[in-house]
């Protein structure tokens, strides 16, 4: 996932672009095109733990009126303005629509709660296909493309593990 | 003991007040305006009943609606707290008449040392020192010159109808006492039609150093030692301590004799303060009674060990005072700071807000007295006062490392603080030397502010990743342009979402 991100703070204001790979438990992370030695925890809802290169930083965030991130750290203060890539694609990277058979995978372990497609249905991006439910929380799983349900492995009431492949849609 | 107290206040000390209750087994019944509904003190009272809208005329200054209360939720003692109507002697006059205690000094003490005139007069009855001088005006020059000359310089020149700081005049010496009275005497004909001037000591940097004093209605009052209060910005005292650095076991005593021979004087029960100014000579002069509790009243709780709160109710029920005056002095050092909802770099304008995240510090040696919490929205109506942060240790140096080490744990989000204060005057030099006075903070506030410690190598970075690790769990496909952030999605949902976007090509 990439991000645009102007970045101001006590020494001024820069752009700056940061990709976040998931990577099983924790993320890879580039900044500018560099990769770099960091790993990042979202510890309570508006704080996030940042180890970079064993150096331990402690964010907290909030929302500013104009819609930026307010970030402080310690004494510091910084404020960011971020270009969302699921914006970029709707206005004008709609060549980054995903293409091609798509693996719906359990993001967690949890219990697959609710089927809202059938096999050979057609979806839109950004639909419903199930819901799983794990610590008593019911998260949808979507399509990440327009496309045709092709198979439906997940069944009502099943117990599934993180990454175990729930769907396919073409 | 009481079957049920009236707490008639809000904020942090409403809370201390009902802490104190729910320590001693008495039901508590809170009172709220209606911005105040959610607020701290009516979610931890056992009660709770509303006095109208948010101004403090309409709600926390009503007598009338507080009795209401009171005799509807059949309190038979009330706590004024600090502020609002707690040195109005309205108020202990009502709760007589209802039949409920007030918790705290009679009408008639109140009156008898609350007033500037009124304590100054009783100070000198009482023989303790007041600032030199003469409270009558003197019609003479020669015979003022020669008073000042035996005073010794520097004096102050001030208006009888003084205020504001016209017609007063520092005298520095006496080859300038002509000149000065002249001008004095011709600002207060312009400002108030007389001319009249009188004289006093003017004191160079004094402390502002004031004793805790508790006396029951048994005939004792004692004292329970100092506080140092001279970090004020605008008289507005925002770090306290105890003990100050510059009071000797001696001094303490003297001051402390004099504080409880005025409280005897004036028949004080109850909890009060005596406020002194102090020379850097250490002679020390009356300045005010506080007939109440005060806000920094924990320093003392916390270098005596006994809890301020519990021993006025205790009192208000006609105990005795459970200690004698020896078995008082003070232990280790403790500090408090005043966390205020203003925004230190917007000349300390207020910030009222929801309060979006807060990091409460904990850990040895903190005390965290407040009236606040996540997701709270602070009013605009009622003093900025968030927090008070204690810190106690075995010396001053421990105090004041635990204390900044607390405001560096402490962080509130969606609203100002100012915390950034504090954390400039705790590594000010003359600070941690003790070499204070009251416009010590006001002198380094107009000084230029010292170059900000950069952030350590990587903040920038962490904060991009956090900023970008964040965004893509708050944002819920439209990015949100609402004032306050969306709830936070679960982790689940987050990590589902990351997953999804990193199976894309």
């Amino acid at each position: 996932m990439k991000f645009e991100i102007e970045l101001s703070g006590p020494s001024g204001r820069k752009k700056h672009v940061v990709e976040l790979t998931r990577k099983s438990e924790s993320f890879d992370v580039t900044l500018d095109g560099h990769p770099v030695d960091a790993d990042a925890v979202q510890v309570s809802p508006n704080t996030v733990s940042v180890l970079l290169g064993g150096q331990s930083f402690e964010i907290h965030l909030s929302r500013a009126i104009d819609g930026k991130i307010k970030l402080q750290c310690g004494p510091h203060e910084f404020s960011a303005e971020l270009i969302d890539p699921r914006s970029w694609r709707g206005r004008k990277h709609g060549a980054l629509e995903v293409e091609g058979r798509q693996e719906i995978l359990a993001p967690m372990p949890g219990k697959v709660v609710r089927v809202l497609v059938a096999a050979g249905d057609a979806v839109e991006a950004g639909q419903g296909l199930l819901v799983v439910e794990a610590m008593k929380m019911q998260n949808e799983i979507r399509s990440p493309k327009k496309g045709k349900v092709e198979r439906l492995l997940a069944k009502e009431g099943q117990n599934v593990n993180a990454g175990e492949v729930l769907a396919w849609v073409e | 003991m009481f079957k049920k107290i009236l707490i008639a206040n809000r904020g942090e000390i409403a809370v201390r007040i009902l802490r104190a209750c729910r320590e001693l087994g008495i039901p508590t019944a809170a009172v709220y305006s209606e911005v105040d509904r959610a607020s701290l003190h009516v979610r931890l009272a056992n009660e709770a009943y509303p006095i109208g809208p948010a101004p403090s005329r309409e709600s926390y200054l009503c007598i009338d609606k507080l009795m209401d209360v009171a005799k509807k939720a059949g309190c038979d003692a009330l706590h004024p707290g600090y502020g609002f109507l707690a040195e109005n002697p309205a108020l202990p006059r009502a709760c007589a008449d209802a039949g409920i205690t007030f918790i705290g000094p009679s009408a008639d003490a109140m009156e008898a040392m609350g007033s500037k005139t009124a304590g100054k007069q009783l100070a000198r009855r009482a023989e303790v020192p007041t600032v030199p001088g003469t409270s009558d005006p003197i019609e003479n020059p020669e015979e003022a010159q020669s008073l000042a000359r035996s005073m010794g310089y520097p004096i102050l020149l001030k208006a009888i109808a003084g205020g504001g700081g016209k017609g007063m005049r520092v005298v520095p010496s006496d080859a300038e006492f002509a000149s000065a009275w002249r001008d004095a005497a011709s600002e207060a004909l312009n400002a108030f039609g007389d001319s009249r001037v009188f004289l006093e000591k003017y004191l160079v940097g004094p402390r502002h150093i004031e004793i805790q004093i508790f006396a029951d209605a048994h005939g004792r009052c004692v004292s329970l030692g100092e506080r140092e209060c001279s970090i004020q910005r605008r008289h507005q005292k925002v770090v306290e301590e105890a003990p100050s650095p510059v009071i000797t076991p001696d001094l303490r005593r003297k001051m402390g004799e004099a504080a409880a021979r005025l409280g005897r004087a004036g028949g004080y029960i109850n909890a009060g303060t005596v406020e002194f100014l102090v020379d850097a000579d250490l002679n020390f002069y009356f300045l005010e009674v506080n007939t109440r509790l005060q806000v920094e009243h924990p320093v003392t709780e916390q270098v005596t060990g006994l809890d301020l709160v519990k021993l006025q109710i205790a009192i208000a029920a006609g105990h005795r005072l459970p200690f004698a005056w020896e078995s008082i002095t003070p232990r280790g050092h403790a500090m408090e700071v005043r966390l205020y909802a203003e925004d230190p770099d917007n000349n300390f304008f207020p910030s009222p807000g929801k309060i979006i995240s807060r990091h409460a510090p904990t850990g040895p040696g903190i005390r965290l007295d407040e009236g606040v919490y996540e997701g709270w929205t602070v009013p605009m109506d009622y003093d900025p006062l968030l927090s008070k942060l204690i810190a106690w240790g075995n010396s001053r140096e421990e105090t004041i490392a635990r204390l900044r080490r607390a405001l560096d744990e402490y962080t509130i989000t969606g609203i100002r603080t100012n915390v950034s204060l504090f954390r400039r005057i705790l590594t000010e030099p003359e600070f941690l030397r003790g070499e204070i006075h009251t416009k010590w903070l006001d002198e380094l506030l107009a000084r230029a502010r010292p170059p900000a410690v950069p952030p350590r190598p990587g903040t920038e970075e962490a904060a991009l990743i956090a900023a970008a690790l964040w965004h893509s769990a708050n944002s819920n496909g439209s990015a949100s342009s609402s004032g306050e952030p969306q709830a936070a999605p679960s982790r689940w949902k987050m990590e589902g979402r990351l997953r999804q976007m990193d199976h894309r090509p």
